[in-house]
């Protein structure tokens, strides 16, 4: 076999600053070889990202590298400044996370894809603006040719990571370095991403470090994979055998907890505690704080596990690696019986008909209205007390301006919103205080929504005082029972936002939502900030709170795995409308409007046997800008179905022929294949 | 309150254990010092000694006389009174008109940002001393008049501070949560944003202490500051240029202390904002984070 | 673009209108208003009566205010008390001593401040980076008018190289004496601006260095020099550019204490001249040009900001 294109041994990266050194990475030996796509995947904290910048040399000057990074036979620990910038670009290429910041909006997108080519000479000036149309083509953008002299900001998201692509692999590098490539990006683009560069892979036979949390993400495109925790890898493996039979306790409990969009949903099964911060690891093996196998026992706490070989092409740091139990499926325990819970023949906690949110927008000399932004066109929903409604949607559906206008945090422009039996749209706000008891509201970002100048203690109890209720509803005892039901000690109230995690602080604003003890929730993404094996704990905490305190949800998220977890029944919009709506189940199983068909196709699951197997439906284009929809169904220009009739006419949102679902769809329909772990077989350039 | 109490402490040890800041803080508390015991002390700026007119340093007068013959130190050292009165006054005035401005347009906004913008606007078509020189030409000349001068220079730059800090926490989402609480206006204004924005507003005290006393010099020596026999570092310098051939020490004192005294208000703004805001800069650019 | 122009130049006139309603009023807040600052303090009735009649003084101030206004606009300026002569001809004499001024001024802060903001980006954090940003403090910190006396007290005064008062001398006309006279002054405040504009333009170069496409300039291999230069100075230089339009358009009045100090005859000093000498037309006059002229730079500032940043569309 030909010398790995990259080849790391014994890796240590310790950041220096102001206080303690920070030891990022521990510890870390790989290869990849030409061809192959290495995964490494971590939470934050792993050092997953510092190992793959300091294999680029571009680390900052506070770091301390020490070990043997081997590019295509050169050194790079150590090496002069010369050698490495001439190795960029030609030896390696790297795609970052973020497209926005990624490219310097001042310059023309194709110069910038060019002008590492022509700063190494290899690029004539002359040529370089046909290369970079050239490149463009490559990477699926369309009329390259305009696209070519534009600036970033006129590019959508998707198209920018695509150029950022093009300007990696603009040098043919052997090696190309993917940090979290497709985060920042919706699920339908990611999927296009994703594709992309596994094409580029093949056509040029370069490897692949594609580093990222998401499990989906590395069964759908990596040949092997190495698992990161506490700045050393734990396990190694071809992805395959690694989702099948994992052979370190944290892969094993990370496929556990995290929520898949392959499974039949029910509790998961989460890790407890929080990641280490590099700054604070524990003495031995990092993982034993939160380890089934060891926890508990001296081996794991006084010696730190080595990466050793337990199988043919297979290694594992574990002092007890033969004792992982096998995880041989996802979790599929049946959903607890929900009889008790939901009532879904009350009458409806929360009916939302028709619901509008315009926003106009003014230009000109006398600032007239020349566009509205329609970000909710028409929706309508129902919640009986006790259930969770999910609504999802790729980012600019509306569907966090829905979940704002019933709250009453933003006008609406038409439409009703009844809760509780009353008419709350267009409420004054003394008579809107009075709802607001009933209906509370989670937010996304846990290290946004705390007052920083209060501390937690007071900032849960401040709903009470604003409605000046607190003895009413029982004083510092309600505030102690509030903190315990969320899992959180009340001996903490009294401190800072500052001092506590994401997933506490996430834990505190529950706590906090709930003080006034509302029959409704309204949450809008609460664990997309939050690393995977928090997420679990949070869902959990959330269906035990829904459980014990017969809470309605309207749970608003992206992640179509969470949403099936947590959900009895499911909306999926698209561009300010509902466009199906069902029970979970059946909404998963056989849905039958073509966006969610591709939405769900497009969700990689934590599966690689599965994800060799299925066929995606990758959608064309890009989103629509919000304030010109196409005419007549919103979605027909991406459809896979679409006909003349669905350019000129809108369809209606009405039942399903045979099924309980909703949908507004001119040519609805189940797709051909059937079965549980399903995907569509029709598949889509 | 005494979290928020605490809290400023924590800010002033991390200010003030830097050597710059410090430094600043020593020399303005020893100059609140001098002008407090000065009278104590036995130093007379006001008697004349008309035999000893326009003299260089020496040991009775370590800076020298000046034109009648009054010693320049003490009067150096009273200066620092009028300087520091005015510039804490001229600072309150600004702030106590152009911080409730701010506010009222960045949280209302709809009409009231409007008209509120173009008063600061307005305050602002005239170059900062050319704005207090129009004041001066129609209150006359007093030490109300030179405060109230400088203070409406510096109302603008409240008005705008405090209405970008309000634009930026209006999004922030747990102001939004106090408002799905069911809190009114009144509320949100006041007890969740207006406590979370005094970090720039107190970086611009300081700073904008610093600007009035620059602006209080440069009136005075102008000739439409306070008048005499008020002593005034600017009117020193005035004086002092008009004998720079006799007396070429003259005027160097008064510019030490007047420079001084700018500075350490500066340093300690700077280092402030650096503190409170992780800027270097008061532009409002964030530096690279440090290791 | 021609209606963004437009709409900001309409949100001008409010501006300008409230602008020289205040200054207008200036006549009416002294002692003795209009009819004082005319005929002087002790005037007899007949006096007062025979002035108020013949300007028209007795009239509803909305009246004379529209009509102070319509002959501004016209260019009549009214006539200094001081002098007789017509105001907007004392203030067009200035004009190009100011200007002189200001551009001498302009250029010397860039020179100083532009190399230092660079050095001391590059080198953040090492001596030569504090050594530097306390430099470009106290050029900040030290008021102009006593570095103006230093450096007459050392160049006039004990080495009689330059003189002490600046006279006006176009640059055209006689460029050796034109910088003998303009260089004190124009340095004193190109001093004094070089520490803002080092101070803002480091910070901006700063901010700029720890971007992500610093970053990925970096993956791509480019030199350090090639990145410094393309995309951070570029970068840094676009907000950098209003600020220096802004200091340009401060000099036009705001250079009052330099020009005092050198004696120079710039548009600053003859408001001062005006007030000692009560000469209120001639002090609203100046000020009304000094304002007009201000805002009409920070606007022309604004339109080349929209214009050359990509990132605004301008509708």
């Amino acid at each position: 076999m030909p010398p790995p294109v990259l080849s790391i041994r014994s890796l240590t990266v310790t950041f220096f600053g102001s206080g303690a050194p920070v030891p990022a990475v521990r510890g870390v030996d790989l290869d990849v070889h030409a061809g192959e796509v290495l995964g490494i995947v971590g939470e934050s904290g792993s050092g997953k990202s510092v190992t793959a910048l300091a294999a680029a040399g571009l680390l900052p000057q506070n770091a301390q590298v020490s070990g043997s990074i081997m590019l295509a036979g050169r050194e790079i620990v150590g090496a002069a400044p010369a050698l490495l910038r001439r190795m960029r670009g030609q030896e390696i290429g790297v795609v970052f996370q973020d497209p926005s910041t990624t490219l310097n909006p001042l310059l023309p997108v194709g110069r910038q894809i060019t002008e590492g080519e022509v700063a190494h000479g290899r690029l004539r000036p002359s040529e370089a603006p046909q290369r970079a149309v050239a490149l463009l083509r490559s990477v699926d953008i369309a009329d390259p040719q305009n696209r070519a002299v534009q600036y970033p900001h006129q590019f959508s998201g998707g198209m920018r990571q695509r150029a950022v692509i093009a300007m990696a692999m603009a040098g043919q590098p052997r090696l190309i370095i993917a940090d979290e490539p497709t985060t920042a990006l919706d699920v339908t683009v990611q999927a296009q991403v994703l594709d992309l560069i596994a094409r580029r892979q093949r056509e040029t036979g370069a490897a692949v470090v594609l580093i990222t949390h998401d499990l989906g993400v590395v069964a759908e495109v990596a040949h092997r994979v190495a698992v990161m925790y506490g700045g050393r890898i734990v396990e190694t493996g071809s992805v395959r055998e690694i989702f099948a039979r994992p052979h370190h306790p944290y892969t094993a409990a990370l496929l556990r907890s995290a929520p898949r969009i392959d499974a039949a949903g029910g509790r998961l099964d989460p890790i407890p505690g929080q990641p280490p911060t590099p700054s604070e690891l524990p003495p031995g093996c990092s993982f034993r704080p939160r380890c089934a196998v060891g926890g508990g026992r001296d081996r794991c706490a006084a010696e730190v596990p080595p990466l050793r070989p337990v199988a043919p092409d297979r290694a594992a740091a574990c002092h007890f690696a033969e004792e992982v139990r096998v995880a041989a499926s996802p979790v599929r325990s049946a959903p607890l019986p929900d009889t008790a819970r939901r009532r879904p023949d009350a009458p409806a906690l929360l009916a939302v008909e028709n619901l509008a949110v315009h926003f106009p927008i003014r230009a000109g000399l006398l600032r007239r209205v020349v566009r509205t932004v329609r970000a909710v066109d028409g929706v309508s929903l129902r919640i009986a007390p006790g259930e969770t409604l999910g609504l999802v949607g790729e980012s600019g559906c509306g569907k966090t301006t829905t979940g704002r206008a019933i709250m009453g945090l933003v006008l609406t422009s038409g439409g009703s919103i009844t809760f509780d039996g009353q008419r709350i749209d267009g409420l004054p706000r003394g008579a809107m205080r009075a709802v607001r008891r009933q209906m509370q509201y989670v937010f996304q970002d846990p290290f946004s929504s705390l007052n920083p100048m209060l501390t937690v203690g007071d900032a849960v109890a401040e709903p009470l005082r604003i409605h000046g209720l607190f003895d009413e509803m029982g004083g510092a005892r309600w505030i102690a029972t509030l903190f315990d039901m969320v899992g959180l000690s009340v001996s903490v109230a009294n401190r800072l936002p500052r001092e506590f995690s994401g997933g506490q602080k996430q834990r505190i604003g529950i706590a906090r939502a709930l003080a006034l003890r509302p029959k409704l929730l309204i949450l809008d993404e609460p664990v997309a900030s939050l690393d995977v094996s928090i997420q679990a704990q949070i869902v959990n905490l959330l269906e035990d709170l829904q459980r014990e305190l017969g809470l309605a949800y309207l749970f608003i998220a992206h992640d179509l795995s969470v949403v099936k977890h947590v959900s009895d029944r499911v909306a999926v919009m698209y561009l300010g409308r509902i466009v199906e709506e069902g029970e979970k189940a059946e909404l998963y199983r056989t849905p039958v409007h073509p966006y969610t068909q591709a939405l769900l196709s497009a969700v990689p699951a934590p599966d690689a046997t599965a994800a060799g197997m299925r066929r995606r439906i990758i959608l064309e284009g890009e989103l629509p800008d919000p304030a010109a929809p196409p005419a007549g169904c919103h979605f027909h220009p991406r459809c896979f179905r679409a006909s003349d009739r669905c350019a000129t006419e809108a369809p209606r949102f009405e039942r399903h022929p045979g099924l309980a679902s909703f949908r507004a769809c001119h040519h609805a329909g189940p797709l051909a294949a059937g079965g549980p772990s399903a995907r569509p077989e029709a598949a889509v350039p | 309150m005494t979290e928020a109490l605490r809290s400023g402490l924590r800010v002033a040890r991390r200010v003030f254990s830097r050597p710059a800041p410090a430094a600043a803080l020593a020399y303005l508390a020893l100059l609140a010092a001098a002008a407090l015991l000065a009278v104590p002390l036995g130093l007379d700026p006001l008697s004349q000694d008309l035999v000893r007119m326009l003299e260089g340093p020496s040991r009775e007068h370590p800076f020298g006389t000046d034109e009648l013959g009054r010693d320049i130190l003490a009067r150096a050292i009273f200066g620092a009174r009028t300087s520091l009165m005015t510039a804490a006054g001229a600072v309150s005035l600004a702030a106590a008109i152009g911080v409730p401005m701010g506010l009222v347009a960045g949280f209302f906004g709809g009409w009231r940002d409007a008209v509120l913008m173009r008063v600061v606007d307005l305050m602002l078509a005239l170059p900062g001393i050319m704005l207090a020189l129009a004041l001066i030409a129609v209150l006359g000349r007093s030490q109300a008049a030179a405060l109230v001068a400088v203070g409406l220079t510096g109302v603008p730059t409240f008005a705008r501070v405090a209405r970008a800090q309000v634009l930026s926490l209006r999004r922030r989402d747990f102001v939004v949560a106090v408002e799905a609480f069911g809190a009114s206006s009144g509320y949100t204004l006041m007890r969740t944003v207006l406590p979370n924005s005094w970090s720039p507003i107190l970086t611009q005290m300081v700073v904008l202490s610093s600007v009035a006393i620059l602006l209080e010099a440069a009136l005075a020596f102008l000739g439409v500051g306070i008048p005499p026999p008020t002593p005034s570092w600017g009117e020193m310098l005035r004086t002092g240029k008009e004998y720079l051939h006799e007396s070429p020490t003259y005027a160097v004192l008064p510019g030490i202390v007047l420079t001084l005294t700018i500075l350490a208000f500066d340093t300690i703004g700077r280092a402030l904002s650096t503190v409170l805001e992780g800027r270097d800069t008061l532009i409002g650019r964030p530096v690279a984070d440090p290791p | 673009m021609i209606g963004f122009v437009a709409r900001r130049l309409l949100q001008l006139v409010p501006v300008l209108l409230g602008a020289s309603a205040l200054i207008f009023a200036m006549m009416y807040a002294v002692p003795g208003g209009p009819v004082g600052v005319l005929v002087g303090e002790n005037a007899t009735p007949e006096q007062i009566a025979a002035v108020t009649q013949q300007f028209g003084l007795d009239r509803p101030v909305i009246v004379q205010y529209g009509e102070w206004l319509a002959r501004a606009l016209g260019g009549d300026l009214g006539l200094s008390l001081h002098s007789r002569e017509p105001v907007l001809k004392l203030i067009a004499e200035r004009l190009p001593a100011t200007l002189q001024l200001a551009v001498g001024a302009t250029v010397i802060g860039l020179a100083l401040g532009i190399p230092i903001a660079l050095a001391s980006a590059l080198a953040q954090g090492t001596w030569l980076d504090r050594i530097l940003s306390g430099w470009s403090a106290l050029a900040l910190g030290v008021p102009t008018f006593w570095v103006g006396i230093l450096l007459i007290l050392l160049f006039a005064v004990e080495l009689g190289l330059l003189p002490a008062a600046s006279a006006y001398v176009p640059f055209w006309e006689d460029p050796w004496q034109a910088v003998r006279h303009t260089i004190l002054p124009a340095f004193t405040l190109g001093l004094y601006v070089s520490g803002i504009f080092a101070r803002f333009l480091r910070g901006s170069l700063i901010s700029e260095l720890a971007a992500d496409y610093v970053r990925t300039a970096r993956s791509k291999g480019l030199a350090e020099r090639v990145i410094v230069l393309r995309h951070v100075l570029r970068n840094a230089l676009l907000p950098f550019i209003t600020i220096v339009g802004i200091a340009l358009a401060g000099f036009i009045g705001g250079a009052v204490v330099t020009e005092a100090v050198f004696t120079y005859p710039g548009l600053g000093r003859l408001v001062i001249q005006a007030i000692s000498t009560r000469d209120y037309p001639l002090v609203q006059g100046a000020i009304l040009v000094i304002l007009v002229i201000y805002v009409l730079i920070n606007l022309a500032v604004d339109i080349l900001y929209v214009y050359i940043d990509p990132r605004i569309e301008y509708h």
